[in-house]
């Protein structure tokens, strides 16, 4: 077994440990000195002076969640991108370039066929139904 | 330990001297305690130096802003108002602290922890010089996005946590646009990586030279476009305007921070100000030379040989020179982003989607591949080499 | 000394944070246990020296799978109403004795399997050997590219059926009167 000199890892955790020390600091700092009078009307939510109607946590649109969806399998494709750019320089020096931009270009354009057919079916659009309505305005102009 | 800011200080015989003697006196090997004491003053160093360009950024933003609009800006505290943000923190300190009394409490308090860590780690690989630079790790630039992409998960748990809609629909739209704005850049930064061959950061700058020809910016058309590709997703990963579409007040009130009151408020606030000056110092990096300065100025050999200046000063003089040199760069891009924020009108959420993934995103994959081809068709020279060797070809024939 | 203290932080957070998600219940709490839980994964990664693999996990975890997860949760209202529209209780199973044991059970069952088959690494582990952390990310590079090259181009096929699927999924379904 063999370990690591991990050393090179040290700001990382130091500088996630100073972030939290940074942000609970000033809080409690903060929590000696500050006011704290807290009453009912102060503790609701902003709703532009009205009384908030129900709870914000209600059913949200799934184009999210579609754009979460298209975003992870982009972001997989670019993890798989990342080590074989790194050593295309390297492939390029010794002569296969070639074979590798054929499998980069292959490995691409398969995606891109992807990008093609959401664009096509109007996944790529936010608002679906946005045009129908609109092409009643413009026959109103008219 | 790949060059980072021990490897530097390493190099001077104090180092070596302190190391011996702290081993003599604990009884092991204190190599890596040293390192540990270095990268903890070093830390402390740069989150100061970076709370204070973020504490700064606030203030640039009005006073350009002012400037912008023909008005004074921020002009009693201290000379010409630049003592402002100290007066701004201590106001957010003394603020109540209101948490909304339906809020999910626990997501509430985390959510400016988490934009606050994600922006801290990734200070770790800001290459502030070829000295000066926490961690120079293998994986640098894919380490950087990783680290960043927390920021989406506090910007969603903020808007979540608070329980009113307008911070619930910032929340939703700030996820999403972070997340979307994502693919550009990363597909960005791939073609750059193709072009240097590695992924740490070092790599990336050390493929740069100090000259403008000879930064990737100028090395092929396809980075050219990709460097306004990565800037306009940049800005939109970090909520500037005209991507502010989760804290547009026009509409959302002030978007997933609606709720949050005093230094909760502030904490959101200096991540996103330190966020912009990371971002523009990962586009200099990747695209404007990172630290590089004219001639190798900043390796410092040059002065030991013309001045005969000791080796170590000479180095440190570099270093210095260095730091200006990322300084500027980054710090005039830090204005081109806020000068963009107050001229740009917002953009509107479907315009904000159908630009991502209708243009960057194409675009940006246009571009990976048209490296690639540039790599393999001129051997990975730049346009200028390619110009001037055949300027230099022509004139042989001649 | 360090390489310690990160195995142990990720340790920690790892473990802590699934002990988290599960006893937990509330969805939105247990998404960022989770999260804290994969960036441990991360740091055990780190820990073996595996810096892209560890880079990868959080970028398609923590920054994607986390997201994803969350705007799964609000598909469904967030973590607010814990009762369906039929007025049952939504998570009824999650967190009561009879799950516990049979996840200690599974729990204990796997740690065992597995340390059998570890056991013989362990007893053979020479001296520790301090070597420098250098990059996994060439390797990584040359074995997709020449090896394992076939494997790389399925993949691309992989998230392609993925992309489709994800975009056929959420396409509102045609209404038959309209």
């Amino acid at each position: 077994m063999s370990t690591f000199n991990l050393d090179v890892y040290m700001p990382v955790v130091i500088l996630i440990a100073l972030a939290l020390l940074v942000a609970g600091g000033s809080i409690l700092l903060g929590s000696f000195i500050r006011p704290h009078n807290p009453n009912k009307l102060k503790e609701t939510a902003y709703e532009c002076g009205e009384e908030p109607v129900g709870s914000a946590w209600a059913n949200f649109n799934v184009r999210f969640y579609v754009i979460a969806l298209i975003f992870i399998i982009f972001d997989v494709e670019s993890a798989l991108m990342f080590p074989v750019a790194a050593i295309f320089k390297k492939f390029n020096q010794i002569g296969l370039g070639g074979t590798l931009l054929l499998s980069i270009l292959s490995f691409t354009l398969v995606l891109v066929a992807g990008i093609v057919y959401c664009w096509k079916k109007g996944d790529l659009d936010w608002v679906k139904s946005f045009n129908a309505p609109q092409v009643n305005v413009a026959s109103k102009d008219k | 330990m790949n060059s980072t800011v021990v490897t530097y200080l390493a190099q001077s015989n104090e180092y070596s001297a302190v190391v011996a003697w702290l081993t003599k006196l604990i009884g092991f090997n204190a190599n890596s305690l040293v390192a540990f004491m270095v990268f903890a003053v070093a830390s402390l160093v740069v989150v100061g130096a970076l709370a204070t360009i973020g504490g700064l950024g606030t203030y640039a933003e009005r006073k350009i802003s002012a400037d912008l609009q023909m008005r004074q800006g921020p002009n009693r505290v201290g000379p010409y108002g630049i003592l402002q943000f100290l007066a701004d923190g201590v106001k957010m300190i003394l603020k109540e602290d209101i948490i909304p009394a339906n809020a999910d409490k626990f997501t509430f308090i985390l959510a400016p922890f988490l934009c606050m860590v994600g922006v801290f780690a990734t200070l770790a690989v800001v290459p502030f010089s070829s000295g000066f630079m926490l961690a120079d790790l293998n994986v640098g630039i894919f380490y950087l996005v990783g680290m960043a992409s927390l920021v989406g998960v506090g910007v969603f748990l903020g808007g979540y946590s608070s329980n009113s809609k307008w911070s619930m629909l910032g929340g939703m739209r700030g996820a999403s646009q972070i997340i979307s704005y994502e693919i550009p850049a990363t597909i960005t930064i791939v073609s750059i990586v193709l072009l240097a061959g590695g992924l740490s950061i070092k790599t990336l700058i050390n493929g740069q030279g100090g000259l403008p020809q000879q930064w990737y910016l100028f090395h092929n058309p396809f980075a050219f476009i990709g460097f306004f590709v990565y800037f306009i997703a940049a800005l939109a990963e970090t909520n500037r305007a005209p991507f502010d579409l989760p804290e547009a007040e026009s509409e959302l009130v002030s978007g997933y921070h609606t709720e949050y009151s005093g230094m909760r408020f502030g904490l959101f606030a200096l991540a996103e100000y330190i966020e912009v000056f990371v971002v523009s110092g990962v586009a200099v990096a990747l695209f404007l030379g990172g630290y590089k300065v004219p001639f190798d100025l900043g390796t410092g050999a040059i002065f030991v040989e013309k001045l005969g200046l000791d080796a170590m000063i000479a180095k440190n003089i570099g270093q210095v020179l260095e730091l200006g040199s990322f300084f500027t760069k980054t710090f005039a891009l830090y204005y081109v982003v806020i000068w963009v924020r107050w001229t740009l009108p917002r953009l509107r959420v479907d315009q904000l989607m159908t630009l991502c993934w209708k243009y960057l995103t194409p675009i940006a994959i246009f571009n990976l591949l048209g490296c690639a081809v540039w790599m393999y068709a001129f051997d990975g020279k730049s346009i200028y080499s390619i110009i001037f060797e055949s300027a230099a070809v022509v004139a042989g024939h001649h | 000394m360090f390489t310690n203290t990160l195995f142990l932080l990720s340790a920690v957070l790892t473990l802590g944070g699934a002990a988290a998600v599960v006893y937990t219940k509330n969805l939105m709490h247990s998404c960022v246990y989770l999260l804290a839980s994969l960036f441990g994964v991360a740091g055990l990664y780190a820990c073996i020296g595996a810096d892209f693999l560890a880079a990868t996990q959080l970028v398609v975890y923590a920054g994607g799978v986390v997201i994803l997860m969350l705007f799964a949760v609000m598909l469904t209202g967030g973590s607010g109403n814990n009762i369906n529209r039929y007025g049952l209780e939504k998570i009824t199973a999650m967190g009561n004795t009879k799950t516990f044991f049979m996840a200690g059970l599974t729990a204990v069952v796997t740690s065992l399997v597995i340390l059998k088959i570890l056991a013989s690494v362990f007893k053979s582990h020479s001296a520790t050997v301090l070597t420098a952390n250098e990059a996994t990310v060439d390797k990584l590079g040359t074995l997709l590219a020449t090896d394992h090259i076939l494997a790389f181009e399925i993949s691309s096929v992989l998230l392609l059926g993925a992309l489709v699927g994800a975009a056929v999924i959420s396409r509102p379904r045609k209404e038959k009167h309209d």
